[in-house]
């Protein structure tokens, strides 16, 4: 899951890189609402965490220009401006989901999975769930018929990712985008070995390799 | 006060009265000296006819009755004489048994003497030498149908008065009326203006109420930057206040901390403190209150976003409905009736198990909020304390929530009375009450 976060308190930014991080979330960082409006249309985020009050553009002027440019990211507005009024002209605007400052970090957590699970017509679930796996978020392990088995950082992203994404066809380079951020180096043969681990866990037929077209989620009916 | 147009008619009134009696009066008074003092003439002559009447006769003097008027031999007719003359008094014969006094001093006499038949009489008296005797002769004159015509003129002019005054109080509170238009409209726009179905005065009025006018309008728009700016004003310092607080919340929530968990508890305890505090204080220096904005709360345009938005934030298919009359606007400021719904709205949202509605309707005194939820509801002796409390209904759900707090601070704000009561739904039922603004809702 790769993720913007438009911040400009420096410091509440590198708490919630760092959170989110732990979460098993990239996470691309920007401060100034210039820059947001043209990288958050042109990259393929999943989900766009947007504080309102920002230099060189206001953060309702940048969801405003993404939803007219046909941008249908999911966009949580995460501010201190907190009057009813307010709010409702956020999700006027286009917003999905409002979470006033200061908040916990677990509720943050909380909203930006069920905004994931909402984005991808999984709504109503406590837990995620595709094709007979449970994915435990706050564990990050995942359960098959009652019996749960840890994952490695690296492997919770890659199947989180997966099972929001069920019985879709999915290429190495659309996954390697949407699992890594902007800065880190991108090499389709680690998701390759990230895969075969899960498959080592899971079963092989938990994911199906396509030739030449990529992997795709068949859980564990599959 | 009196109203204008009162004030105006009994000035005008007192006036024309006082100016019309005295004018009636002085003229009445004018016109009795002037035939007065024809009548003095007139009465001279006479008496020097009758001095020319006196002869010398064989038995002293005596009067020439060829000589003087017939008038003077017909009973009561109106003319009368007396001669005093030596130790004797010739009275005409006309006053048939009547005395008439002499008179004290000679000319015309100053008031009416009384004559035969309840006449008033004019007096003269003239004093003459003749035949080497003192001679003093007083006329009179009935003056009766002269005082009687003047009866009759006063009485015409009095009605005439009393005529013309009811024409002109008329004409004139009719001009007044036409003058005190643009007034009477400038008193509706302001009772429109409190009710909320306006947001300035007309500036097409007359010069005398421009700068009234222009006032108020500029004071509304005071009011309405004034409030702008200092939420705004807040908007920063709460944006200053709140961001490293969430810096700081998250820096509790750290694993370092987690091997001293008193410390990271009290850490916690504190910022959810200080978190409360500001919330509700900034929530509270936030409100409009008393003061008469422009942007006023029109249902039809502000519920729909309102329950989208709810809708959106408790994403568990609830029921949720409004209902108001069509075209209803809320004489109160926007913000702080989206504050006070959102909130009572939302609390409702997250204790109910399916369905909550919202109620607008308009009373006699003022307006009716009520909002219904079908959670568990509270028990009534419960009900006190938490307004009591004025605390928080939200403590078990998780999340936002100012609970009653903020929408107390709105209800006391605007004089509204709120009571908690048992809700046809099954669960919590919150009763507003809002009196109506102003004098004036018509």
């Amino acid at each position: 899951m790769r993720l913007l976060l438009v911040e400009d308190h420096v410091p509440l930014a590198d708490e919630l890189v760092a959170g989110l991080g732990r979460q098993g979330y990239a996470v691309d960082w920007l401060a100034d609402g210039r820059d947001a409006a043209y990288q958050g249309a042109c990259e393929p985020y999943d989900l766009i965490i947007l504080d309102l009050g920002l230099p060189g553009k206001p953060g309702l002027e940048v969801l405003r220009e993404w939803r007219a440019g046909g941008l249908t990211t999911p966009v949580l507005i995460l501010t201190a401006r907190d009057s009813w009024a307010e709010r409702i002209e956020g999700l006027k605007t286009g917003a999905d989901d409002y979470l006033s400052k200061p908040f916990h970090p677990e509720e943050l957590n909380l909203r930006i999975q069920a905004l994931l699970r909402r984005a991808h017509g999984l709504a109503n679930q406590p837990q995620l769930e595709a094709a007979g796996l449970q994915l435990d978020e706050a564990r990050q392990c995942v359960g098959r018929n009652g019996e749960w088995i840890e994952l490695t950082a690296a492997e919770f992203r890659l199947l989180r990712y997966f099972m929001l994404h069920p019985g879709q066809l999915l290429s190495k380079t659309h996954l390697a985008e949407h699992l890594y951020d902007g800065e880190k180096e991108r090499d389709s043969n680690v998701i390759e070995v990230h895969v075969n681990r899960l498959r080592g866990k899971l079963g092989r037929e938990v994911i199906e390799t396509r030739r030449g077209q990529g992997y795709r989620y068949n859980g564990a009916g599959g | 006060m009196i109203a204008l147009q009162h004030r105006l008619s009994l000035g005008l009134v007192a006036v024309l009265l006082v100016v019309g009696l005295i004018f009636a009066q002085g003229s009445l008074w004018l016109f009795d000296l002037g035939l007065r003092r024809y009548l003095q003439n007139y009465l001279r002559e006479e008496a020097e006819a009758l001095l020319i009447a006196m002869v010398r006769g064989p038995q002293g003097l005596q009067l020439d009755e060829q000589r003087i008027g017939p008038g003077y031999q017909r009973p009561l007719s109106g003319h009368y004489f007396r001669i005093d003359f030596d130790d004797r008094v010739w009275r005409s014969r006309s006053l048939w048994d009547h005395t008439l006094p002499r008179p004290e001093a000679a000319g015309l006499q100053e008031g009416l003497s009384d004559g035969p038949s309840d006449q008033h009489l004019l007096v003269y008296r003239a004093d003459y030498r003749r035949f080497g005797r003192e001679l003093s002769i007083s006329v009179a004159h009935d003056y009766t149908p002269v005082l009687d015509s003047f009866r009759r003129l006063r009485q015409l002019i009095l009605w005439l008065g009393a005529g013309a005054l009811l024409l002109i109080v008329l004409l004139q509170r009719w001009t007044v009326h036409r003058a005190l238009r643009p007034l009477e409209s400038a008193r509706q726009q302001i009772a429109q203006l409190q009710s909320g179905q306006r947001g300035e005065l007309d500036r097409d009025v007359p010069p005398e109420l421009e700068p009234l006018v222009a006032q108020i309008n500029h004071l509304l728009a005071h009011t309405e930057s004034t409030l702008k700016r200092s939420r705004n004003a807040l908007g920063n310092l709460g944006h200053a206040l709140k961001t490293p607080l969430a810096v700081l919340l998250s820096l509790a929530n750290r694993e370092e901390l987690q091997a001293h968990p008193d410390l990271q508890a009290r850490l916690q305890e504190q910022l959810a403190q200080i978190e409360q505090l500001l919330a509700r204080e900034l929530g509270r220096a936030r409100l409009a209150g008393e003061a008469l904005p422009k942007a006023r709360f029109d249902c039809a345009a502000e519920l729909p976003g309102l329950f989208e938005t709810l809708a959106m934030i408790h994403d568990r298919n609830l029921d949720l409905r409004w209902q108001a009359p069509p075209g209803l606007r809320l004489p109160w400021d926007r913000e702080d009736l989206l504050e006070l719904l959102g909130n009572l709205l939302d609390n409702a949202c997250k204790w109910a198990r399916g369905q909550v509605t919202l109620d607008i309707e308009p009373v006699e005194t003022g307006f009716q909020l009520t909002i219904d939820d079908d959670g568990p509801g509270i028990a009534a002796e419960a009900r006190e304390q938490v307004l009591d409390r004025g605390s928080r209904l939200d403590e078990q759900v998780p999340g936002h929530g100012l609970g009653l707090g903020i929408v107390r601070d709105i209800v006391d704000a605007w004089a509204g009375s709120l009571a908690l009561e048992e809700s046809p739904l099954g669960g919590l039922r919150v009763r507003i009450l809002l009196p109506a603004r102003g004098p004036d809702v018509r």
